[in-house]
């Protein structure tokens, strides 16, 4: 979060331009489409002024739910191998449920690539695969994987995961392959189309709001604005990775 | 004697260029049949014949990593148009666009090891089950002899076809 204070000017003139675009996504009278208004023109890159992240409340997190699970199977399309043992097969997220041994609370979290400011993913991977995008979405490139899985030794949250087998019905936004490795993508293609990320959305669907999506630069964001009043922890903080995912209530 | 010698290598020539349409047509590799969509592509024809490879390597790259979604060079765009709904529906895989014409070039880059064959709007994203995969998962083996297996049935259609003609 190194760039929070963005130049007011800056800020006026996005503004007034997502009003325009807002404005022209009236598909038909009381036909609006949502959430586009925030999207970058497609042939724009992305920018640091921007910084993704996600909050987790896991006070609000429920034990023994596991939408985002599936929503984010469903989104990407990684749960289709056939002949993976379960140590195997990806994971791009997981529920995972902590207890207190003192006093015997039990609360549980999803955990998922943290999209951390200084990836150590990308520090070892030996041909660049793993990189951190400008807007803060740390990612594989599987055009230039060799499948080494230095990145998977080296990320302290275990968030990656690696493709053992020939892979069929792939999603035409996620294309996976043999060889590769592969993590959470914070719903890169939602998030360039202006929509949030599909574990969001299902924890909103389910009632439950534990995931707070947006983007952390922008200070007039709800993520923003949260991780500003309330106390919220980075897991491994002592690893100085500054994840773009935070957790309150843990 | 050398006006002889005139005559006769003109009756060769004559006879290599009168056959070399009929040789050329008995390659043994049978044309790609594919139907071309309604509509003009992103760049024309003879430049996507030559460059479609260098465009698409390089949207890769640009949307990979700066994150530019245009739709002109992306190769998910080139599926939706050159792949139609019936086709993809049936599952005919040997009538592919890029497939048919890859085989029929003997190029063994494949995109579609990780990249749907189908359009975005088909429900079926079955990727092509080249003859090396389709062996491979019969026999439920590890496929990294699967380029092989593809160039050697490449090998054995062509050398079939040849010996049907």
């Amino acid at each position: 979060m190194s760039n929070e204070q963005q130049p007011d000017l800056a800020r006026r003139d996005f503004m007034s331009s997502g009003a325009q675009l807002a404005a022209g996504l009236t598909l038909a009278p009381g036909v609006v489409l949502y959430g586009v208004a925030q999207a970058k023109p497609d042939d724009q890159p992305v920018t640091d002024k921007v910084r993704w992240g996600m909050l987790i409340d896991t006070t609000k997190c429920a034990d023994g739910c596991d939408d985002c699970v599936t929503a984010c199977k469903t989104e990407q399309g990684w749960d289709n191998q056939t002949h993976a043992r379960a140590t195997q097969s990806a994971q791009w997220i997981r529920k995972v449920t902590l207890r207190d041994k003192a006093t015997g609370h039990q609360h549980s979290l999803p955990m998922m690539c943290q999209h951390c400011e200084n990836p150590p993913c990308a520090d070892v991977c030996p041909t660049g695969a793993s990189f951190k995008r400008a807007d803060g979405i740390v990612l594989v490139d599987r055009h230039i994987c060799i499948g080494c899985r230095y990145c998977m030794m080296a990320c302290p949250y275990k968030a990656r995961s690696f493709v053992h087998e020939t892979i069929t019905d792939q999603l035409p936004h996620m294309p996976r392959g043999k060889g590769c490795v592969e993590g959470c993508t914070m719903c890169v293609h939602r998030v360039d189309a202006g929509q949030t990320t599909a574990c969001a959305e299902a924890c909103a669907k389910a009632g439950h709001n534990a995931i707070l999506f947006g983007d952390l630069n922008d200070p007039k964001s709800a993520i923003a604005k949260t991780v500003a009043k309330y106390a919220t922890t980075q897991v491994r903080a002592d690893l100085g990775l500054n994840p773009g995912v935070r957790y309150s209530g843990i | 004697m050398k006006r002889m010698i005139k005559l006769l290598s003109f009756a060769a020539v004559l006879v290599l260029t009168q056959s070399a349409p009929a040789l050329a047509g008995d390659s043994g590799v049978p044309m790609p049949k594919h139907a071309l969509p309604e509509g003009k592509c992103v760049e024309d024809t003879q430049v996507m014949r030559r460059n479609h490879m260098e465009y698409l390597k390089h949207h890769r790259d640009e949307t990979m990593h700066r994150g530019i979604r245009t739709k002109q060079h992306s190769l998910k765009e080139c599926i939706n148009c050159h792949v139609p709904e019936q086709q993809a529906e049936a599952g005919e895989q040997k009538d592919h666009f890029c497939q048919s014409c890859h085989s029929y070039a003997g190029v063994t880059i494949d995109c579609f090891q990780c990249h749907a064959t189908k359009p975005e709007k088909s429900a079926l994203f079955h990727p092509i089950v080249t003859p090396g995969m389709e062996r491979n998962q019969s026999a439920h083996q590890a496929d990294s002899a699967e380029l092989l297996n593809r160039l050697a049935k490449a090998k054995q259609d062509s050398d079939s076809v040849g010996a049907s003609k």
